[in-house]
């Protein structure tokens, strides 16, 4: 409780003008979806929202522990698949499916811990993904518990209350909105109180010399168990949260390595072991993917009269380009870990203080 | 009786290709200590060169190897040359991120030309098969251990005998004495790097008449050749050949008597068993 008082009242060092602009923020992004009706608008910053919190739990064991897991869709799909299974065949409201998908990820993570913690740096990627690839496989071949590769969609909706009101619908997307928004407020709080807990010290120093941390008595096995268990806490909500939201989900769009991947590459866009790098990451990532998804890009470069719609190189454009998002991810990712290792806001960072000199 | 003896010979045929790959991956982290991630994806572009030849040329896959080799060594080459060669000092985490990075830039390059679609080669050959006793045998799997082996021979006589070769698992054993020695270390690491990109090609052209050729195929191979090289210890080419055939055959034996659906969840909980008893590998901390 302190340290949430001391959260509040001591800002450590934040001028006053960045506190004011955070509060502007905050009431603007609490008030965004009175003064803005389109479906679209609050679709993105749904997504938005949930890339920051898959970003953010991350950041947790890869950014602040430096254990680099690449399976971070295990806890996702555990999240997205516990949730799914206990709404759609035993109509139990998504509240409790949530809940229940934060136990399967703690579980799922104390084994992977418990296994892959043994293990450094290659052998701890590796093993990671082994874990998540072999819960794929799984969800595919268990088909009596999770509709294998055919995916389960979400037809049978136990109706639940948000706030008093009772959501029978999906259809509006404003109930969506406000929970990612509050679960990426409190993901971003907890790395901000990890940050600057004694945890969060433990952390770090076995992020920067795992030997130095254990010889000065920190558990290591222990404390990694930990940054993983926080951080697939809130993976699996984000996963509960995209499987209500989208209201389908098979073993590829929850489960595969694409979603570890992209997981990781939020944090690394924006930047590592800081709170900010993963909302600069999903700043520059959902746009992006949204743009090449809905095609947007394409139609951009016909208004500029780069390519014709009808011509053959902009029937390709519309045809493809819809599904270059993971082609520009891949490049992102070599540009980024070649040019600006830090990520954008160490980048930037950079050349501020370049400036300043 | 029959049944397993035939399921354990299909998984020694399949594992002389998956030891291919493996070796590829086993060179490039032996000589510049990087795990290449995108392993699986150069084979799979490997494939697809494969495939073209035979579409639009008419050539027989196994043939196509003479031109495949030579290309890929170039791609692995270039590869390392504009990319991995800047990472080499880096952490280990940011070699593996900018790899994956390079993996999904060629799937989805080869998405995007040639969509998601499956492609199949089929030769006049692809389902012949000839029987010893009453096990049957494809031809096909056949041809392409016969030229596994024989690529894995030559490829242990280079290491071995020549001068090159001799420099390269220098550079393997000890970068910096190497480098000390005159050893073009640089110059090692692109052949390397090239050498690892030909292997996977060629497993790649030789498993492509028995295989569906799509874009995402690499992942699995890229984890499959980790759990190979993982199994035989990292950096040992002996090693890799073991753990292909032992791959290749817990994979056939699994689809057997398991489920075709479970057969990788077979390889990837040998992996763990592996990596959680003996992390260095069933032959322990061999160099090449």
């Amino acid at each position: 409780m302190r340290q949430i008082n001391a959260l509040i009242t001591n800002t450590r060092g934040a001028s006053p003008v960045s506190i004011i602009l955070g509060v502007v923020i905050l009431a603007g992004l609490f008030l965004f979806p009175k003064a803005v009706e389109s479906p679209y608008a609050l679709h993105i910053m749904i997504l938005f929202f949930l890339s920051t919190i898959m970003g953010e739990s991350w950041n947790i064991v890869g950014g602040y522990t430096g254990q680099y897991s690449v399976g971070h869709a295990a806890y996702f799909g555990a999240g997205a698949y516990t949730t799914m299974v206990l709404m759609q065949f035993k109509q139990i409201p998504p509240w409790y499916g949530m809940i229940a998908g934060i136990a399967v990820a703690l579980v799922v993570s104390l084994i992977i811990g418990s296994i892959c913690f043994r293990l450094r740096g290659p052998y701890f990627v590796l093993a990671s993904i082994a874990v998540a690839e072999i819960m794929r496989l799984c969800a595919m071949n268990l088909k009596d518990l999770t509709n294998g590769a055919e995916g389960i969609l979400a037809t049978d909706i136990p109706p639940f209350t948000l706030g008093g009101t009772v959501i029978t619908d999906f259809l509006s997307k404003v109930p969506f909105y406000y929970i990612g928004l509050v679960i990426a407020i409190l993901t971003i709080a907890v790395t901000y109180l990890v940050q600057h807990s004694k945890l969060g010290y433990y952390f770090q120093a076995i992020r920067e010399d795992q030997d130095a941390a254990h010889s000065l008595g920190i558990n290591l096995s222990i404390y990694k168990n930990i940054a993983l268990a926080i951080s697939a806490v809130f993976t699996s909500l984000a996963g509960s949260f995209y499987a209500i939201y989208i209201g389908f989900i098979d073993p590829p769009t929850v489960l595969a390595l694409d979603i570890s991947v992209q997981i990781v590459l939020i944090c690394i866009i924006g930047g590592i072991g800081t709170i900010w790098g993963p909302v600069v990451g999903s700043l520059v990532l959902v746009p992006l993917s949204e743009a090449l998804r809905s095609n947007l890009i394409a139609q951009g470069i016909f208004k500029i009269g780069l390519a014709s719609e009808e011509s053959g190189v902009g029937i390709f454009l519309k045809d493809h380009l819809a599904h270059a998002h993971a082609l520009i991810y891949g490049i992102l990712v070599v540009v980024v870990i070649l040019f600006m290792p830090d990520g954008v806001l160490g980048y930037v960072k950079k050349l501020t203080k370049k400036k300043a000199m | 009786m029959t049944i397993f003896l035939q399921s354990l010979i299909s998984g020694i045929l399949i594992g002389g290709v998956y030891a291919l790959i493996g070796i590829g991956l086993t060179i490039i982290f032996g000589v510049m200590r990087v795990i290449n991630f995108a392993h699986g994806d150069i084979m799979m572009i490997g494939m697809y060169l494969t495939y073209n030849f035979f579409s639009l040329a008419g050539v027989d896959p196994f043939v196509s190897i003479a031109l495949t080799i030579p290309l890929m060594f170039l791609f692995g080459a270039i590869l390392q040359k504009t990319f991995i060669n800047r990472v080499l000092g880096a952490l280990p985490q940011n070699q593996i991120l900018l790899t994956i990075g390079l993996g999904l830039i060629m799937s989805n390059t080869m998405m995007f030309i040639y969509t998601s679609d499956y492609k199949i080669l089929t030769t006049s050959y692809s389902s012949s098969s000839f029987n010893i006793g009453t096990i049957s045998i494809s031809w096909p799997l056949a041809i392409s251990f016969l030229i596994t082996a024989a690529i894995t021979l030559l490829l242990y006589w280079f290491l071995m005998k020549t001068d090159t070769g001799q420099a390269i698992r220098a550079t393997a054993q000890d970068r910096e004495a190497a480098q000390l020695m005159g050893i073009n270390v640089k110059r090692m690491s692109i052949l390397a790097f090239g050498m690892g990109a030909a292997l996977a090609g060629t497993a790649g052209a030789l498993i492509s008449p028995t295989y569906y050729i799509f874009p995402q195929i690499g992942s699995t191979f890229t984890l499959k050749a980790f759990v190979i090289t993982v199994l035989g210890g990292m950096g040992s080419i002996v090693g890799a050949t073991i753990g292909g055939v032992i791959i290749g055959v817990a994979e056939s034996l699994g689809a057997v008597y398991i489920s075709s659906g479970w057969k990788d969840v077979v390889v990837f909980v040998l992996f763990l068993l592996v990596l959680l008893f003996k992390p260095a590998g069933l032959l322990g901390k061999s160099k090449m």
